[in-house]
């Protein structure tokens, strides 16, 4: 408390920590400081001069955006001489802005029409005619209006700093200025529409959001996103039932303001002309559309009579189904069915990592904890495609706190740039080669370690053991691919383990048995497709699909049931640190069931009483029964990350041949991207990992 | 004997007076207009059923900013916006209303979307004749709202002066 320092601002009292900027520390209390080119996090711009105000003792007007708090400092926001400052410093923004405000995709977000309206003078001085330049398109996402920029460089920061891809330069000098991409007329780059964000006004716009609506007359419906297992807020713009537009509008949650180009664009995949949009069975070898009826009492006369007669199922769960999903589907399997064949694909070991660490607690790192870890560690994974906000976070934390990171991996990687030392290995190695980094990170006084597919079994032993040798606090992240592949283990997904990772001490098969099994007579895959890379199944199973698209595995399927994606339903999925959040139906499409109701249906129709089927009903069911899992509700209600406590000892052997990463870049998601027009469409996709690309 | 006398001539006197007013408004102009048979006559400002203009190239003038929309108190203006590329220009800006409808079931005539409008695209015209069987009915799309013509031909007079 000792180094709070006190002010007066406005006449009202106020203390901030030293060192906090003015324009931070007023925020707290209600007073807003105008500006353009200060942005949270960023480096100081001090080009705009919209912050300017008045400090006592002061000759002439202060940037609140470069000032630090004093002790005893007396400063006025809001006095006549402030207010004619702006409004001299808006007619120079203003002298070549187009009058562009009815077409603007900015328009009613915009902070130079917010200003403008507050401070700004009812008419320009200027009356020269005004320069046109006319717009580029640099990317299929990104397009860029040269008269609308305001110069504020806030767009050249997040890039270069907030991404480390430094796509955007300036070029020229005082009113020729401009931004410019680095391919000379387009860009070459994340694709991720940062940039777009942090514009205060409509200089840079999103290609699939331009001139399509306004934002007010959109609904914002806050969920998650539906790609990788980080676990980004997005804000849907919902209009007549279709997505147009994600951002993280008020900048909550995990993510604060990032998206990459997965959420921020890839939300379209729901929409796609390839979308099934009625059941389909195998009439002739051929798929044909049927009705929900027929389909469903196909399904149930199928299952009764297999398991009348004690016959074979097979079950295929999901790493993108909630967690509500995944809990009655195993529910399903295990009473309804009767069989402990249920599994899903596996992306990364937690299981182990949550048995070493039993009797420890409070080991698993959260987001916030890359973000403000003294060092971080990053074992065999691509941080910046395969988890794009867990990098975002560790750049930012390199930029606040001087972290030190450190990638062991087996090609180049993005955080080289800002690691203190990285190793390569080949995949395997990683934990061997950690030994070396002992006594700095013993100095570093705490590490947060991220790991990847190549460390399982053994080798996450081994990396605990090291952790616990160097005597700080160490925390761990077991790195797994997509938005709930956490939930699906600990919801049961699995012939090892019950929900709450409780061992099921009875034997099941896994997927890799399944596919190859002769003996199966119903396979059940749920929004999978597990022959994606494989010719066909082994045996001849009736084989019933529920998926968004006509999949690999759903085009050798008997029966397909079009599912509803995750921007199509409520529920709730866990991050890839364990974080709980919920997901907010956004729209409805045509034809299609969510997955929960579709187990519903099929329970309904083979009279089985499973309890209540509803996402409300099932979080309280799992917040009671399955173990860590008791998080609060209101945290969850109110858009916020609520940390699971899932705790060990988990006492089986862990079958790490079933472990394997899909590998996807930060353009690719899993069977979905490919129906993702806006990734498609990218001159990136798909990416390749370790390419030492966008350095 | 006396009140009857007074009662007469009371009674002549009102009538007197009636036919007064009667023969006065005989010979002065007639007020009353004879619609249907023939089409009323309104005041330049009168706001009947919306007119969307365009300019003097024929385009569109409605660039679908919305704003009628926003400022519009009964929320009775639907629009969708499109962009003009190249090939297909139908508004002088970059963007224009590819869907555009009012609901004259909720209309109140207030002409708020007109002082809205930042191009002058939307305008009240003369035209009150809405009443319909079938409020489904009421609902005017673009095609029934814009004007045939460009700038001015079909504009009513004031707003010929305003464009
Ligand atoms: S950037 Fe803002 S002020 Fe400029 S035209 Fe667009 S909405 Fe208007
Ligand atoms: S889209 Fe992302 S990576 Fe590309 S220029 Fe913008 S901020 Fe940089
Ligand atoms: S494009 Fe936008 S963010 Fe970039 S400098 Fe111009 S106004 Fe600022
Ligand atoms: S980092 Fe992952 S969760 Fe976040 S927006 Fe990208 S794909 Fe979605
Ligand atoms: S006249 Fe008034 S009620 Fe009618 S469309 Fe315009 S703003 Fe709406
Ligand atoms: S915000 Fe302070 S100078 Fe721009």
């Amino acid at each position: 408390m000792s180094d709070l320092v006190h002010l007066t601002i406005d006449g009202k009292p106020i203390e901030a920590p030293a060192g906090t900027l003015l324009i931070d520390a007023v925020r707290k209390y209600g007073i807003e400081i105008p500006a353009f080119c200060y942005y949270e996090g960023l480096a100081l711009q001090a080009a705009c001069r919209m912050c300017l105000v008045e400090v006592e003792k002061m000759p002439k007007l202060q940037t609140a955006c470069t000032l630090p708090v004093a002790e005893g400092m007396v400063v006025r926001t809001e006095t006549p001489v402030v207010a004619d400052a702006r409004k001299a410093m808006l007619e120079l923004v203003l002298t070549n802005h187009p009058l562009d405000c009815p077409v603007c995709d900015k328009g009613g977000e915009c902070e130079l029409q917010d200003m403008t309206f507050r401070y700004g003078a009812g008419e320009g001085r200027f009356n020269e005619t005004k320069q046109h330049i006319d717009e580029k398109q640099w990317s299929p996402v990104v397009f860029f209006d040269r008269p609308r920029c305001i110069l504020c460089y806030r767009c050249v920061r997040i890039c270069n700093e907030g991404m480390g891809v430094a796509a955007l330069g300036i070029a020229n000098r005082a009113v020729t200025s401009e931004i410019i991409p680095n391919e000379a007329d387009h860009l070459n780059c994340d694709e991720c529409g940062m940039c777009i964000d942090v514009c205060p006004v409509g200089a840079l716009t999103s290609g699939p959001y331009r001139y399509k609506t306004r934002p007010w007359e959109m609904d914002h419906i806050a969920t998650i996103c539906a790609h990788c297992a980080d676990g980004c807020k997005t804000t849907l713009g919902v209009r007549n039932n279709s997505i147009i537009r994600a951002n993280n509008r008020d900048h909550s949650g995990l993510n604060g303001d990032f998206l990459c180009v997965k959420g921020r664009f890839a939300f379209d995949y729901g929409a796609s002309q390839e979308r099934l949009q009625t059941p389909l069975a195998r009439v002739d070898g051929k798929l044909e559309p049927i009705s929900w009826t027929r389909a469903l009492k196909t399904i149930a006369a199928k299952f009764g009579e297999v398991r009348q007669r004690g016959g074979a199922f097979g079950v295929i769960g999901s790493n993108h189904t909630t967690n509500e999903e995944n809990y009655y589907l195993q529910k399903f399997a295990r009473q309804g069915l009767g069989t402990n064949n249920i599994d899903h694909h596996r992306t990364g070991d937690v299981i182990t990592l949550i048995d070493a660490l039993a009797g420890k607690g409070g080991q698993l790192a959260t987001v916030e904890d890359i973000y403000n870890a003294p060092a971080v560690v990053v074992l065999g994974c691509d941080l910046s495609h395969q988890h794009p906000m867990l990098a975002y976070q560790l750049r930012a934390n390199v930029r606040h706190h001087q972290a030190q990171i450190y990638p062991i991996t087996p090609g180049p990687v993005r955080e080289d740039n800002q690691a203190t030392r990285s190793l390569r290995v080949d995949k395997g190695g990683e934990v061997e080669a950690l030994g070396s980094l002992a006594a700095e990170l013993k100095q570093a006084g705490g590490v947060v370690i991220l790991y990847g597919d190549p460390v399982k079994g053994d080798a996450v032993r081994k990396l605990v053991d090291f952790g616990e040798s160097l005597g700080v606090p160490v925390k761990y992240v077991a790195l797994v691919d997509y938005s709930n592949s956490r939930g699906a283990i600990e919801m049961g997904l699995t012939p090892e383990l019950l929900p709450g990772m409780t061992p099921s001490n009875t034997g099941g098969m896994r997927i890799g048995q399944m596919l190859a099994s002769t003996d199966l007579d119903v396979l059940w895959v749920v929004g999978a497709n597990p022959l994606k890379n494989r010719a066909a199944l082994a045996g001849k199973p009736f084989l019933v699909v529920q998926d968004l698209f006509r999949t690999e595995t759903a085009e050798q399927a008997d029966i397909v049931l079009p599912a509803g994606s995750a921007y199509e339903k409520n529920g709730t999925v866990t991050n890839v640190c364990g974080q709980v959040q919920m997901l907010k139906k956004g729209i409805g499409a045509m034809g299609t069931k969510t997955d929960l109701d579709i187990f519903a249906l099929l329970a309904k129709e083979m009279k089985l009483d499973l309890g209540p089927a509803t996402p409300d009903a099932l979080l309280a069911e799992i917040r009671t029964t399955v173990k860590g899992y008791d998080v609060v509700l209101a945290v969850l209600a109110t858009g916020g990350a609520a940390m699971t406590g899932v705790n060990g000892p988990v006492a089986i052997d862990v079958p790490v041949d079933a472990i394997h990463s899909a590998n996807d870049t930060m353009y690719t998601s899993g069977s979905i991207s490919r129906y993702s027009k806006a990734l498609t469409s990218l001159m990136e996709y798909p990416g390749e990992l370790y390419s030492g690309k966008s350095k | 004997m006396a009140s009857k006398i007074s009662d007469f001539l009371g009674s002549a006197a009102a009538v007197a007076t009636g036919m007064g007013v009667t023969f006065k408004e005989m010979m002065s102009p007639t007020v009353t207009e004879d619609y249907p048979d023939v089409p009323p006559s309104f005041q330049e400002r009168y706001r009947g059923t919306h007119v969307l203009q365009r300019d003097e190239n024929g385009l569109e003038k409605c660039v679908a900013c919305f704003l009628c929309a926003a400022n519009c108190p009964s929320n009775c203006i639907y629009i969708e916006a499109a962009e003009n590329t190249d090939q297909t220009r139908i508004s002088g800006g970059e963007r224009y209303a590819s869907v555009y409808n009012i609901d004259y079931s909720r209309c109140i005539f207030c002409g708020y979307c007109v002082e809205a409008c930042p191009t002058d695209a939307i305008t009240h015209g003369h035209e009150f004749e809405q009443a319909s069987y079938d409020t489904s009915t009421l609902i005017y799309r673009k095609e029934r709202l814009l004007t045939a013509s460009a700038a001015g031909s079909a504009a009513p007079a004031e707003m010929k002066r305003a464009s």
